[in-house]
C-alpha cells in the first residue's frame, strides 16, 4: 500500500503545529499577489471603464472559486509532496500528462505574453517603444532569475504592488463612487451581450489560472509542508485570495467612478489605451497618475514574469522527468533553464509585433487562461479525491461537490461566451 | 526484446485464438539480478485475474497466448517479493545510482534470458517518451530523413533503486547494495530531491549508520523534518550513530516535546553527551565541536599510544591527531598520526609531542575557528574551557560548513522559505 498517512508517524500527523502556522504563510499570499499581474490590472481597468460597477458580482464569485481551487492545490502539495504534473504522470500516464502540460503551457504562454505587454504598455507611457521594453525586460528577468537575486527584488515588486493598491483604494474613495450602485452590483446578474461575457471570462481568467494551480501545489511541496500544516495553509490561501480580489475590486471601482462616464470615447483596442486607463489614479495623484500607474504596472508585470515562466519550466520538467533536482546551477539543469529562457524569449518576441493593441492583448490572454482552466482542474479534482494518494487529506463529500461545481461552472463559460458572441446583442 | 508499454492493453488469446481479455500488468519476482516475469494480470469482464507464467505460451507486442486449456481464475494475490511493473514502477520516480539523481521511468525493457522473460533495464530516455506517446515510429522516420539520432537512455535494473517505499522495501530486502553504496553526501542530495513521504521511506530502508551519515550531510531544516516524521525509536537509533556535535545541533532544533521524547529513548551516555553539547551556543566552537577525540597521558610511549588507537577505533575524521592531557584533563600537547608512526616504538610521546598546541575556547565564534583551521592548515582544532581543559575538537568539515552555499528547492529559493526556516 502506498499512501502518505503511512509515511508519517501518527504523532507527526496528528499534531497541528500552531507555531508553524505563521511560518506557513506564504504560498497563498505570493500566489494571490501574483494574480494581480499585468493582465489583472489591465482586465480590472477595462472592466471598470466599460461596464462600471456591473461586474463586481463576478469578483465575489471568483473569490469563492479561487479559495476552493487554491485550497485543493495546496492540499495536494501537502499530502503528496509532488507537483501537479508529477501526480498526473503517475496516475494517468504519459499521454494525459502531455495533454495537461501542453494545455497549461499554452495558457501560461498567454500569461507571459501579457506580462511583456504590461512592461511595454507601462514603459510606453514614458515614450519607450514596445520592442525596446520587451527586449530589456526579458534580459532583466533572465538575469535576475539566473543570478538568484529574484528572491530579493520580489519584495520590491510586492511592495510597489501594495503601494499602488493603496493608491487605487484612495483614488476609489476620492472619486466619490456611487456606493449604493456598487453594492447592488454584487448581486449576480447576466446579460446576452458577447462583450459582457468576454469581460466576465477575462475577470475569471485573471484570477483563477492553470499556473496558479501548479504554483500553489509546487510551492507547498517545495517548502516541505506536510499534513500538519493544513490549517495554516488554508488561512494563507484564504488571505491570499481575499487580498487578490479586494485589490481587483478597488481597481474596478476606481476606474468605474472616474472613467465609466467617458467610456464611449475610450477605445481599449487602441495602441495608447493605456494612458486613458492610467487616469483612474488621477483623483489621488492628479497629473502624476500616469507615472504612478506605469510604476505599478511595471512591478506587477515583473512579479508575473518571475512566477509564470518558473512555474511552466517546473511543470514541464516534472511531467517528463527532466532534472528536477534542487541544484541551482545552469549546467546541472539544462532542460529547466532552457525552457525558462525559451518561454521568456518567445513571449518577448510576440510583443515585437508592431502596433499591437497592448491592453487588448493583456485581456485576451486572460480569456485564454479561463477557457483552458477546466481541462487542468478536472485532473486536480480527480487527484484530490483519491484516498490512496491523499490519505486523510482527500476531499470529503462537501469539498468534492464544491470542487466539481466550480469546475463545471468554469467549463460552462466557453459555450456561454460562444453563444453570446455569435447570437448575442452587441 | 519487449517494452512493457508494447504489451499493456494487448489481447490475451486462448489456444483457439479467441480473445479472453487484455494484458493489464506484468508481475516480476524481485531477488535475482534481473527479475523474472512470474505472471500476467489479465483484465477480463471488468475484473483482474492472475495468470501464472507457466500458463502463458507466448508474450510479445501482439499480445499473449495461453499454453494450457484450463486456467485458474482466482483473484490476484501478490506475494511479498513480487511487484507489478505498471502499477508499481511505470511513470514513478527511481534513483539512478550511477548518475546519483532521481529520474522518472518512461518504459521498462524486458529481455529473453535463458528461455525466460526478465526485467533488464529502465528506459529513462526520450525514445521511451515518444513510444508512450505513440509517435516513436513516425518520429524515427523523420529523424532518419534529417540524419539525426533519436536519443535513447537506459539504466540497467541493477543500477536503480525504487523510491516508492512499498517497492523499496521489497528490493532492499534482498542482498543488494544500491543506495547504501553511495557516498553520504550524494545520498543526501538524492534525498533532497524527493518528496517528504518518499524521503522518510528511503531513510527507513537504510541501516542506522548509513541513515545517520546521510542525515548528517543535510540542511538543518531538512534534518528536523525527517527526524520528526520518523518513529521516535528509529530517530533515537539514528541520532546515536551521528557525530555528537551534529546530533546536538539537530536535537536543539527539534520542538521541545519531540526532543524530550527522543532523548529519553537514546542510550544514556549518548543522550548525556548530546545534552552537554546543547548547552553551548550553536555558532560557537562549543556548539560545533564533537566530543569524540583521542586523548592520552604524556607518560605513554609511541607504541602504547598506537595500541590505544587500535582499541578505540576512532572515526576517520578524528584519528589524525592524538591529544595529550595532564591529570586534570588540561591540554598539554598534540601528536599527529605521522609523528606516531615515524617515532621509535619505545620513545615517550612527551619527548616528541608538539607542546604548544593551537586551541580555541568553547566560546570562540565559528568564524574564528574557521580562520584558525585555515591559517594553521589543521584537520581539527582542539576546544578548551577557561581552565584549559580539553572539551572537544572541531574537525575541518564542521569548521568549513559556514563557507558553503545552502541548496534549497527552486520555489523556496525564489520566493522564500518563510520565517520558520533557519539559514545558518
Amino acid at each position: 500500500m502506498r499512501g502518505p498517512s503511512l509515511a508519517l508517524s501518527p504523532r507527526a500527523a496528528n499534531r497541528v503545529r500552531f507555531a508553524a502556522i505563521l511560518g506557513v504563510l506564504g504560498p497563498g499570499l505570493v500566489s494571490g499577489f501574483a494574480d494581480n499581474d499585468a493582465g489583472g490590472i489591465a482586465t480590472y481597468s477595462v472592466v471598470g471603464v466599460k461596464f462600471g460597477y456591473e461586474l463586481l458580482w463576478v469578483l465575489l464569485a471568483t473569490q469563492i472559486a479561487l479559495f476552493f481551487t487554491q485550497e485543493v492545490g495546496a492540499r495536494l502539495g501537502l499530502a503528496t509532496g509532488q507537483g501537479l504534473t508529477g501526480l498526473v504522470r503517475e496516475r494517468f500516464g504519459v499521454r494525459w500528462v502531455f495533454f495537461v502540460t501542453v494545455t497549461m503551457l499554452i495558457a501560461n504562454m498567454g500569461s507571459i505574453v501579457a506580462e511583456f505587454a504590461g512592461t511595454a504598455a507601462a514603459l510606453s507611457l514614458f515614450g519607450v517603444p514596445p520592442a525596446v521594453s520587451a527586449l530589456v525586460s526579458a534580459s532583466a528577468v533572465v538575469l535576475l532569475l539566473a543570478r538568484g537575486s529574484f528572491a530579493r527584488v520580489q519584495y520590491l515588486f510586492v511592495a510597489v504592488g501594495i503601494g499602488v493598491s493603496i493608491a487605487y483604494f484612495a483614488s476609489a474613495l476620492l472619486a466619490r463612487p456611487d456606493w449604493g450602485h456598487a453594492a447592488a452590483s454584487f448581486v449576480p446578474h447576466g446579460s446576452l451581450s458577447g462583450a459582457y461575457w468576454l469581460a466576465v471570462v477575462a475577470t475569471v481568467g485573471t484570477t483563477i489560472t492553470p499556473w496558479g494551480q501548479a504554483f500553489i501545489q509546487s510551492y507547498c511541496a517545495d517548502k516541505r509542508l506536510g499534513p500538519e500544516d493544513l490549517m495554516g495553509e488554508r488561512l494563507d490561501v484564504g488571505l491570499g485570495s481575499l487580498l487578490a480580489n479586494l485589490i481587483g475590486g478597488f481597481v474596478i471601482v476606481a476606474c468605474a467612478a472616474t472613467l465609466y462616464s467617458q467610456s464611449g470615447t475610450i477605445n481599449t483596442g487602441d495602441a495608447n489605451a493605456v494612458s486613458e486607463i492610467a487616469r483612474a489614479l488621477s483623483p489621488l495623484a492628479g497629473e502624476g497618475a500616469t507615472i504612478l500607474f506605469a510604476i505599478g504596472l511595471l512591478a506587477a508585470s515583473f512579479l508575473g514574469l518571475g512566477v509564470v515562466p518558473l512555474t511552466s519550466a517546473y511543470a514541464a520538467c516534472e511531467a517528463f522527468g527532466w532534472e528536477t533536482g534542487v541544484d541551482w546551477r545552469w549546467h546541472d539543469a539544462p532542460a529547466f533553464y532552457g525552457l525558462l529562457v525559451f518561454f521568456i524569449a518567445v513571449a518577448a518576441f510576440f510583443v515585437l509585433i508592431p502596433g499591437l493593441p497592448l491592453v487588448e492583448v493583456m485581456v485576451l490572454a486572460q480569456v485564454v487562461n479561463a477557457l483552458l482552466l477546466p481541462f487542468v482542474l478536472v485532473f486536480v479534482m480527480i487527484l484530490a479525491s483519491d484516498r490512496t494518494l491523499m490519505g486523510p487529506l482527500a476531499s470529503g463529500r462537501l469539498l468534492r461537490s464544491i470542487g466539481w461545481a466550480v469546475t463545471g461552472l468554469l467549463a460552462l463559460l466557453a459555450p456561454v461566451l460562444a453563444v453570446t458572441t455569435i447570437f448575442g446583442a452587441g | 526484446m519487449l517494452y512493457l508499454s508494447q504489451a499493456i492493453g494487448r489481447p490475451v488469446r486462448d489456444q483457439a485464438g479467441e480473445a479472453i481479455g487484455k494484458v493489464a500488468d506484468l508481475i516480476v519476482a524481485i531477488g535475482d539480478r534481473y527479475p523474472p516475469v512470474t505472471g500476467l494480470v489479465v483484465r477480463t469482464n471488468g475484473r483482474e485475474i492472475f495468470l501464472h507464467w507457466q500458463a502463458v505460451a507466448s508474450l510479445d507486442a501482439t499480445g499473449a497466448t495461453l499454453g494450457t486449456t484450463a486456467i485458474d481464475i482466482g483473484r490476484f494475490q501478490q506475494r511479498p517479493n513480487e511487484i507489478r511493473l505498471k502499477l508499481d514502477l511505470m511513470d514513478r520516480q527511481i534513483v539512478d545510482i550511477d548518475g546519483r539523481k532521481v529520474v522518472r521511468v518512461n518504459d521498462l525493457r524486458l529481455d529473453e534470458v535463458e528461455g525466460a522473460l526478465h526485467l533488464v533495464a529502465v528506459d529513462v530516455g526520450p525514445s521511451g517518451l515518444l513510444r508512450r506517446l505513440g509517435i516513436e515510429g513516425p518520429w524515427r522516420t523523420i529523424a532518419r530523413g534529417l540524419h539525426r539520432e533519436v536519443p535513447e537512455r537506459y539504466i540497467d535494473w541493477e543500477d536503480v533503486d525504487p523510491v516508492e517505499r512499498s517497492i523499496a522495501s521489497v528490493k532492499l530486502r534482498v542482498p543488494h547494495k544500491g543506495l547504501a553504496e553511495l557516498h553520504p553526501a550524494d545520498l543526501a542530495t538524492i534525498i533532497d530531491q524527493l518528496s517528504r513521504n518518499d524521503r522518510v521511506g528511503l531513510i527507513e530502508s537504510l541501516d542506522d549508520e548509513a541513515a545517520a551519515d546521510a542525515i548528517g550531510e543535510m540542511q538543518p531544516e531538512a534534518q528536523v523534518d525527517i527526524l520528526e516524521d520518523l518513529e521516535p525509536e528509529r530517530a533515537a537509533d539514528i541520532l546515536e550513530e551521528m557525530d555528537p556535535d551534529d546530533a546536538a545541533d539537530l536535537v536543539a532544533d527539534l520542538p521541545e516535546e519531540t526532543r524530550v521524547e527522543i532523548l529519553g529513548l537514546m542510550e544514556k551516555d549518548e543522550a548525556e553527551e548530546v545534552q552537554e553539547l546543547m548547552t553551548y551556543a550553536e555558532d560557537t566552537a562549543g556548539g560545533i565541536m564533537t566530543t569524540e577525540f583521542v586523548a592520552v597521558p604524556a607518560s605513554l610511549t609511541a607504541a602504547q599510544t598506537i595500541d590505544r588507537l587500535r582499541e578505540l577505533e576512532p572515526d576517520a575524521e578524528t584519528i589524525y591527531y592524538v591529544y595529550v592531557t595532564d591529570s586534570q584533563g588540561r591540554l598539554v600537547g598534540v601528536l599527529s598520526l605521522r609523528d606516531l608512526i615515524v617515532a621509535k616504538p619505545g620513545t615517550r610521546i612527551s619527548s616528541f609531542m608538539y607542546d604548544e598546541p593551537v586551541a580555541v575556547r568553547t566560546g570562540a565564534s565559528q568564524e574564528e575557528v574557521t580562520e584558525i583551521v585555515a591559517r594553521y592548515n589543521l584537520l581539527a582544532v582542539p576546544v578548551v574551557d577557561d581552565e584549559g581543559r580539553l572539551e572537544g575538537i572541531v574537525t575541518v568539515d564542521d569548521a568549513m560548513d559556514t563557507l558553503l552555499p545552502h541548496p534549497s528547492g527552486r520555489f523556496a529559493r525564489i520566493f522564500g522559505r518563510g520565517p520558520g526556516a533557519t539559514d545558518r
